[in-house]
């Protein structure tokens, strides 16, 4: 089965046309989904401008991720399970945009730039986490982070224009 | 209501509202940068008023937080209130209609009497009652602005 027919056959489940045809349960997902965007990006970027020693650095950075890190992953857990309803509401269209397939990809790079990042300076940390200006590892990660999930946001942005 | 209605034609027939509006990507960029800065916006307000209620950073002090963190969130308020000025130029009129958009517009204006005149007092003190008053007020607005697209 190929990945087309896996998405024709979403679109056309029952679930997928109540969703799309949906007066409040669509917007409410989408909304939620735009709103999600603070606690999860907008954490990560706290996060992150502590990774490139431009905000919150007087705190030692495994306070600062410590702290943000589980309101951060409850904010993509909501990204996530928004996404994936608004994603089984238009599979076909989303498999069809090429705003789509962009985000996808970015989405596994950021995942890869966190897994990197993780297992390399972020288990050094204990080394640099009091310094105002992390070493360039975890500068390189953090500029990394922003700059895709920007891209993120502007991938999932522009595919809603031409749904 | 309707003697500010001349100041909606005059954005929307202006320079740069028709340019906007005849543009096929200037409204999607702006718009993007719109939601570039409402992350930031809505996030470090998330971290400073979830500080005030005492559940994140319980070991920083408020004021300190507050001098890492404040100058992102009023950039991005200020972007956010230039991106949302140009957006509004391009479709002025259709805005006026918009109960949407009015809704947005009360709240706005009270998000920010609130944010320049109360909230600076109320954190010394009261800051629960400033986080939480801030929270409802900041995602209303974001929760209109969504509604804009949505309800009309």
């Amino acid at each position: 089965m190929s990945l087309l027919s896996i998405c024709e056959w979403i679109q056309n489940t029952d679930s997928s046309t109540a969703l799309r045809e949906s007066t409040y349960l669509f917007p409410i997902i989408e909304t939620t989904h735009v709103l999600g965007l603070s606690l999860s990006v907008g954490l990560l970027v706290v996060s992150d401008l502590r990774l490139i020693g431009a905000g919150m650095r007087r705190r030692p950075a495994s306070e600062v991720y410590r702290q943000l890190a589980p309101w951060m992953l409850a904010g993509f857990a909501i990204m996530f399970a928004t996404g994936l309803l608004l994603f089984w509401s238009q599979a076909l269209k989303a498999y069809n945009s090429v705003f789509f397939r962009a985000k996808l990809c970015l989405l596994i790079l950021a995942g890869v730039n966190a897994i990197v990042y993780h297992l390399t300076i972020y288990r050094r940390m204990n080394q640099w986490e009091n310094k105002l200006l992390p070493p360039p590892q975890a500068r390189l990660a953090g500029w990394l982070s922003l700059i895709i999930w920007a891209g993120i946001i502007a991938a999932g942005r522009t595919m809603a224009y031409t749904f | 209501m309707a003697a500010i209605f001349p100041f909606f034609q005059w954005c929307d027939s202006s320079w740069l509202g028709t340019t906007i509006r005849n543009s096929q990507f200037l409204f999607p960029v702006i718009e993007m940068l719109h939601l570039f800065a409402l992350t930031i916006l809505l996030g470090t307000t998330l971290v400073l008023s979830l500080r005030l209620l005492g559940v994140m950073f319980p070991q920083q002090a408020f004021p300190e937080l507050a001098s890492s963190l404040m100058p992102w969130n009023l950039w991005s308020l200020a972007v956010m209130l230039v991106t949302g000025f140009l957006l509004f130029t391009s479709e002025a009129v259709k805005c006026y209609g918009n109960d949407s958009f009015r809704a947005k517009m009360v709240l706005l204006f009270t998000a920010l009497l609130f944010r320049f005149a109360i909230y600076p007092k109320l954190t010394r003190g009261w800051g629960k009652l400033a986080a939480g008053v801030s929270l409802v007020l900041w995602f209303s607005v974001g929760l209109a602005g969504r509604a804009i697209g949505f309800l009309g």
